[in-house]
């Protein structure tokens, strides 16, 4: 049983440069709003509230994956998007995705050695004699480290792979997943499994994603580094034309893989365009407002639910854990924190 | 722009795309490796159907070696689908688990892909029992394809023939190919596998299989017959 305050101590331990109050990993981020308006196919998959077509505000955070509160923009690496969508009544919900298509690992106790594994290590440059040696081999030489990015933890995650299948997509994935044009410009992926009830009672095991309508586009790699354009790029996009997002949701059949994140379910699945997602203006006070949210990917209403995921269980307390240690605004889910402590 | 490089570095890290490199690659490094390292080809055709879902909208594409591999040989094929239209188009409302069909010719092979639901065997049987007609006339015309006329006294035949020509269906998933080619059940306690392995995997596999599909294809309407697509239309059944 993994302790959530561990887990969020080993992914901090994973990032030198982390600063205390600042979140674990997708430490750099922007703030947006807009709404969303449910599909009228969505009402008849799922009874949650903002499914029924009215028009909901959201509060969406872009950010890039690693746990250093510097900008690395032009970094290849995963980005997320957190959406909370603001109801009547004053109640929430978020999905919480990423431009991963799957997680690493199955479990906690397999995230926990998937982690130490996959600590930065120095980033060797290979010298032409080896990179000529892998071509001969016909493998794909590593590119030359970065020069603002001594230390990866490529090495570690390709050796946990070796010994895991399970990691392998991800890992092959996490290789060639760059760095998008615009944060507007990527696929983002809820990656777990929620079960979610229709108005007949029906209840399906589903998943996420949400497409963006300009398309995905991702950086040139061979392009010169630009640590800092993803936000500015964001901002002068809304200011012209929403963002725009579809909200799809695929339907999982018995046999596909509810409780494990890191198996994809296959192509053939069927797929719901639930919703349209709007972006419109950059949040105001980004570093009091933004900043201080906490998103939980099990902060759900009624008509959806987590499903038995171990990974995205685990998760609700381990965004608590993190949450407390940088002093975020309160989590409904736990009395101290629904008080604002 | 990564670290300072040397000229030395900057010419290895081109050397992929120079000419001389092309051909050292496909001269001698691939058969050697194809030596050293054998890949049996892949069958063609779909996984096969584990969950209801998968059962649906399965591809079949058929790259058929003309006979006759002359502009005369190619207008023959056209010819022979050509002449029987009617035939193929009852054949397929007939048959009922068609979404799409085509005939296309590339090179000098006659291809036929389409997409279809439920089993292959039962797919192509239905085929042969409907219009075995305009199999014979399409199949004189191809490479090997005597050994199975009359195609309605040779079914299994034909069908064996069918999918020895529909394509290796390349696993959707980038690292599918690995537990394709070396399942996990097959290693040895502590035995690792090398994810650095799996361009070689992949360039093995397409020296063994000229012809693929990459993936399974995108769908538009996932998870769906083409009974339900029709019934939900109001044009069918």
């Amino acid at each position: 049983m993994v302790d959530p305050k561990e887990l969020i101590k080993t992914i901090i331990a994973a990032f030198p440069d982390h600063e205390a109050g600042k979140r674990p990993i997708h430490t750099v981020g922007i703030g947006v709003e807009g709404y969303f308006v449910a599909s009228p196919a969505a009402a008849r998959y799922c009874v949650a509230e903002h499914m029924q077509g009215q028009k909901v505000p959201v509060t969406v955070r872009f950010s890039n994956g690693s746990g250093s509160p510097k900008k690395h923009d032009s970094w290849s690496d995963a980005r997320g998007m957190a959406t909370r969508f603001h109801l009547a009544d004053g109640a929430a919900t978020d999905l919480i995705a990423m431009t991963f298509r799957e997680f690493f690992t199955p479990t906690p106790e397999t995230f926990m050695g998937f982690f130490k594994a996959a600590r930065p290590t120095p980033d060797l440059k290979r010298s032409p004699w080896e990179k000529l040696m892998l071509m001969m081999q016909l493998k794909h030489p590593p590119p030359d480290p970065l020069p603002d990015r001594p230390e990866s933890g490529a090495q570690g995650m390709l050796d946990y792979a070796n010994a895991h299948r399970f990691a392998q997509l991800s890992v092959f994935d996490a290789q060639y997943i760059g760095a998008p044009l615009s944060y507007a410009r990527a696929a983002y992926h809820a990656i777990h499994t929620f079960v979610v009830t229709g108005p007949d009672g029906v209840r399906r095991h589903v998943r996420f994603s949400w497409q963006p309508v300009a398309g995905v586009a991702k950086r040139n790699p061979e392009a010169a580094p630009d640590n800092d354009y993803l936000q500015q790029e964001l901002k002068a996009r809304i200011r012209h034309w929403p963002a725009e997002f579809i909200l799809q949701m695929t339907i999982g059949e018995a046999g596909d893989a509810f409780d494990d994140p890191s198996a994809p379910w296959p192509a053939k699945r069927r797929r719901v365009a639930m919703g349209t997602l709007m972006l419109n203006a950059v949040a105001e006070n980004q570093s009091t407002t933004i900043e201080k949210m906490s998103f939980n990917p099990c902060r759900l209403l009624p008509g959806i639910e987590v499903s038995d995921d171990p990974i995205l269980k685990i998760r609700l307390d381990a965004y608590e854990e993190s949450r407390k240690m940088r002093g975020g605004t309160g989590c409904p889910f736990h009395g101290e924190a629904a008080n604002g402590n | 722009m990564a670290t300072k490089q040397t000229w030395l570095d900057r010419w290895v890290d081109g050397l992929p795309k120079t000419r001389m490199f092309q051909f050292i690659a496909d001269h001698v490094i691939v058969p050697y490796w194809a030596w050293r390292t054998p890949v049996p080809p892949q069958p063609g055709g779909p996984p096969p159907a584990m969950q209801p879902g998968d059962n649906l909208q399965h591809m079949m594409n058929l790259v058929m070696p003309l006979k006759d591999k002359s502009p005369i040989g190619r207008a023959k094929a056209a010819l022979a689908v050509a002449q029987n239209i009617d035939e193929i188009y009852t054949g397929l409302d007939n048959v009922g688990t068609v979404h799409f069909a085509r005939f296309v010719i590339v090179g000098d092979n006659l291809c036929m892909f389409s997409v279809y639901d439920g089993d292959f065997t039962n797919y192509i049987r239905d085929f042969v029992a409907t219009i075995g007609n305009v199999f014979n006339a399409v199949v004189a015309l191809i490479e090997g394809g005597d050994a199975v006329l009359p195609t309605e006294k040779n079914v299994d035949a034909f069908i064996a023939w069918v999918h020895a020509h529909d394509m290796y269906q390349i696993p959707d998933l980038a690292t599918g190919i690995i537990e394709q080619q070396r399942p996990a059940s097959t290693l040895k306690p502590g035995e690792k596998d090398d994810l650095t392995l799996l361009p070689r995997s992949i360039i093995l596999q397409l020296k063994a299989n000229p012809n693929v599909s990459l993936g399974s294809g995108y769908r538009n309407y996932p998870g769906f017959s083409a009974a339900q697509v029709r019934h939900h239309a109001g044009v069918g059944w």
